[in-house]
């Protein structure tokens, strides 16, 4: 029986299929906690738990806000901009001061890849990466682990295509470390400058072609396309982009008709995801944030509870 | 398992399972809303199940529901490895319901009193009562069985394990095991 | 001035295409006949190797503007350290050394401070900016060996190709960082399959591929000498390698790390795996080395870019380009291209001697009687771990720390002085 030993949660790269599934198993009696008129455990009682947030992000820092919450941490937020430091005080000396007022955990989104990893080695307290760069997302891959997991029951043969910016998406890494490890099959989709081929040699299947990514996919999740993308000449517009890689209605006659539709969020309605396919039959959206809840309360548990 | 004494056998422990189903059974009857048994995880479970099957013999069928208190634990945080989490079920309304705790040994009194928070964030339980099979007779809380089929008194460094089947190590009763307390 | 007798020595001189035992007489700071010393010091090399005194024609000093980092005295010594008898120093100081002025206090301060020769070199543009040419005349009075904009490249083509018809004009050769820019920009690391794994901004190979490129065209356009500093894709090395079948006046150059490490390397996150152009592919480590082997990269130079530990202990995306390599360049050289039989040990010393020297027009770079005492003592047995807590430079930043290798710098002499002996600087 596999037990958890890890203080810091930084990726999905460096986990076992054994962890990944041992840390949805712990998510879905957390997710039970939130179900019952008390939505709160002790679990983490007496720790405190600080989410420092490098980068801007609300949905993320909410999650882990009140997951946190539901397991009896006290926490504090704090927000910086990655230029400040820059200019004053460093991001390891930063940690280092949290690290001194005895706290138990950082919780910390950066915009640098590895920011984390640099972090973790250097603390003594545990580490949850909340999203570094384009290289990691770690809780938001493995809460589209457990939608998937708890929809369609496993993932073996499963195949799966993520389709949008994937150069720049670290949800897409962690998705693909994840879902490879568990046995699904996953494409790769958008445009060819937003998709380069180098992502083969990862393990997956590249393509170009919604047509072609969405046909045998037995879950599409979508990603978030960001405008300024278009500034920087990946791609000539937004329009372009949605005619040929969005989500409509129409789309969903060249997909498995069980399909799920994921998407991270927040959504660019009638750009990457039609409206009606948002709010339609095969979108398990709403369900990803729900589940999100329960997966930071099983990370945050296990990473606090197995330090020495 | 590389030291240990059997106290007692196989034969002996289904006797004390059936004597903590006959003390149940005097002290609750199944009128109104009946009561109901919670087994704590991991042994708790199999002996209220046993409990279960002894008490519906004698035509008292109790609701049924297992508790997992790893989340209710005072030492996360303070352990090598946490256990893993076991599915918590209790099919029933704790609402003014009569509910029996059921474990396999009361030891430190720690993980009745995480059971009893546990079971009390479900709702509010109109009597709650302890059967344990194997009872230390030294909690380190104010807590005390109601039923019990065994008492032993024995060191704090040994540790009683109950074994409802028999494995590779040892056949089923309830054994006295040399325990380092690190695990 | 002492006069000296080093004997019993394994005599390895490229340029006279010697590898033999003897000796080598030093007397006014000169390399003079054995048997012409009247009462030398007598030291024995133990038939250890014996060569001319290493050139780099890569570093940075960092005085004046990042004395923290480096100075011209802590860098002449971490030269000395590493067999180092002449050290060509970058321009990209604080203020940049595009003016005389500059040139002029660098010397003065090499001359009080430092245990080595210090070759300044002035810039190629003015502030190394690439938008106007520096004062290549003047630049060339006060004594520079060559010019570089190095750090950054000259994106304006136009500007380029008159600084080098202008460079020709004065006999200097031009030493290129060559960059695209756009290709680059942002880049942290190698483009390729590691930035895809790691999320990280990319800089293409054919940022440095265009310029090579670019460069060659001038080179042979104007029939002047374009040097390629630390040369890093397999396409770099195959256009240099038909650039020099051509004729053209092209040379390049590798630097220890990139014959040694991949971007691989950077899924540790270690800020000391992040230099400017990047740690390559396998493939590309090893057409590099295919290039030193065949003889289209004549020289190995440092790039010793010295950086405080501050500096270097922050994100990698945030933490400065660079790597210092005086101190460890021979000997991981030495274990990766002559222990592992890629080349031979008088072909390694060609590429820190005769191979730079070329590069910079000096002519004879050799042990022959009448030329400066410049030479090194290498013990080519001695196997150990690096330690950087014993380097003579200033910083730590570099990735080899811990590494194992063979081959040691046991003695380095400057114009007949002995400079470093046994781990020391005397």
């Amino acid at each position: 029986m596999i037990q958890w030993k890890r203080k810091d949660l930084l990726g999905l790269y460096d986990l076992s299929a054994e962890e990944i599934i041992f840390i949805l198993d712990t998510a879905a009696e957390f997710k039970k906690v939130s179900e019952r008129r008390v939505k709160k455990v002790p679990a983490l009682r007496g720790m405190t738990v600080v989410n420092f947030f490098v980068e801007p992000s609300t949905r993320t820092r909410v999650s882990f806000e009140l997951a946190e919450q539901r397991l009896s941490a006290d926490i504090v937020n704090m927000q910086a901009q990655a230029s400040s430091l820059l200019k004053g005080e460093t991001l390891l000396d930063t940690v280092k001061n949290i690290e001194a007022l005895q706290v138990d955990l950082v919780v910390m989104r950066h915009s640098a890849p590895g920011a984390q990893n640099f972090i973790a080695d250097r603390l003594k307290c545990g580490v949850v990466n909340a999203g570094d760069g384009a290289h990691e997302h770690p809780t938001q891959a493995l809460l589209d682990l457990f939608t998937i997991r708890e929809k369609l029951g496993g993932f073996k043969g499963l195949n799966v295509s993520i389709i949008g910016d994937i150069l720049h998406s670290r949800v897409a890494r962690s998705n693909i470390w994840g879902l490879l490890k568990l046995g699904a099959n996953v494409t790769v989709a958008g445009p060819s400058t937003l998709v380069p081929r180098e992502f083969e040699e990862l393990g997956v299947r590249v393509c170009h072609n919604l047509k072609d990514a969405v046909k045998d996919a037995d879950v599409v999740n979508m990603l978030r396309i960001q405008h300024e993308r278009q500034n920087s000449g990946f791609f000539p517009s937004i329009g372009e982009y949605s005619s040929w890689f969005g989500i409509k209605s129409a789309t969903l006659q060249d997909m498995k008709p069980e399909a799920l539709i994921m998407h991270p969020g927040p959504i660019n309605r009638d750009v990457e995801l039609a409206g009606e396919v948002a709010d339609g039959e095969n979108s398990v959206i709403l369900e990803q944030v729900t589940n999100g809840l329960a997966v930071r309360m099983a990370v945050l548990f296990l990473v606090a509870g197995c330090r020495k | 398992m590389n030291s240990y004494a059997q106290l007692y056998d196989a034969e002996q422990t289904k006797q004390g399972v059936r004597l903590l189903a006959e003390q149940i059974g005097r002290h609750f009857s199944v009128s109104g809303n009946g009561f109901a048994l919670v087994g704590i995880h991991q042994m708790g479970v199999p002996l209220a199940q046993m409990l279960c099957e002894e008490l519906s013999a004698c035509g008292k069928t109790p609701d049924f529901g297992q508790l997992d208190i790893t989340m209710y634990r005072d030492d996360i945080g303070t352990r090598n490895m946490l256990p893993r989490i076991h599915e918590t079920i209790i099919p029933f309304d704790v609402n003014d319901r009569e509910i029996i705790l059921v474990d396999d040994v009361l030891s430190s009194g720690r993980t009745i009193r995480a059971a009893l928070d546990a079971l009390t964030d479900y709702g509010r339980p109109g009597l709650i009562r302890l059967a344990v099979l194997v009872d230390r007779g030294e909690p380190e809380f104010p807590i005390r069985a109601d039923f019990t089929a065994f008492k032993v008194s024995l060191p704090p460094e040994r540790k009683v394990v109950v074994k409802f089947e028999a494995d590779e190590i040892s056949p089923a009763g309830i054994f006295d095991v040399n325990w380092h307390k690190n695990n | 001035m002492k006069e000296y007798l080093f004997k019993n020595a394994r005599i390895i001189d490229p340029a006279r295409n010697i590898d033999e035992l003897g000796s080598i007489g030093v007397s006014e700071g000169k390399i003079v006949a054995p048997e012409s010393l009247e009462t030398p010091e007598i030291i024995d090399v133990g038939g250890k190797v014996l060569c001319p005194g290493f050139i780099d024609i890569h570093v940075h000093l960092r005085q004046p503007g990042n004395t923290t980092a480096e100075t011209i005295a802590s860098g002449s010594k971490a030269a000395a350290a590493g067999g180092f008898t002449s050290i060509v120093a970058m321009p990209n100081t604080n203020p940049a050394a595009d003016t005389a002025g500059a040139i002029e206090l660098l010397r003065r301060t090499a001359e009080k401070e430092a245990v080595v020769k210090v070759l300044p070199c002035g810039n190629m543009s003015k502030g190394g900016k690439g938008e106007e040419m520096a004062g290549i005349g003047s630049l060339k009075a006060a004594g520079v060996v060559a010019v570089s904009d190095d750090g950054k490249c000259i994106q304006d083509h136009a500007l380029m190709r008159h600084v080098v018809e202008y460079a020709k004009s004065f006999d200097l050769p031009i030493l290129d960082h060559c960059e695209e820019v756009t290709l680059a920009a942002g880049g942290v690391m190698n483009e390729g399959k590691w930035s895809v794994l790691l999320g990280m901004n990319g800089i293409a190979g054919a940022s440095e591929e265009l310029i090579i490129a670019r460069n060659i065209l001038f080179a042979r356009q104007i029939n002047w000498k374009i040097h390629m500093q630390h040369v890093s894709t397999a396409e770099s090395v195959e256009m240099i390698r038909r650039a020099r079948a051509a004729g053209i006046p092209v040379t390049g150059e590798a630097t220890p790390h990139h014959l040694t490490l991949t971007d691989e390397c950077v899924k540790t996150f270690d800020t000391n795996y992040k230099m400017n152009p990047p740690l390559r592919s396998e493939s590309d480590r090893q057409a590099l080395i295919r290039g030193v082997a065949d003889g289209t990269i004549t020289v190995i130079a440092t790039d010793h870019a010295p950086h405080t530990a501050t500096a270097k202990l922050v994100e990698f995306d945030h933490a400065p380009f660079g790597i210092i390599g005086l101190e460890t360049a021979f000997a991981v050289c030495h274990t990766e291209l002559v222990v592992s039989g890629v080349i031979t040990l008088s072909q390694l010393i060609a590429k820190l001697t005769t191979g730079p020297a070329e590069v910079l027009g000096m002519k004879n770079y050799s042990l022959a009687c009448g030329n400066p005492a410049d030479f090194t003592i290498l013990d080519t047995d001695l196997e150990y771990v690096i330690n950087k807590n014993n380097f003579k430079s200033k910083s730590r930043n570099t990735p080899f720390d811990g590494r194992k290798v063979k081959g040691a710098v046991t003695m380095t002499v400057v114009d007949g002085r002995i400079v470093f002996r046994n781990g020391e600087i005397i």
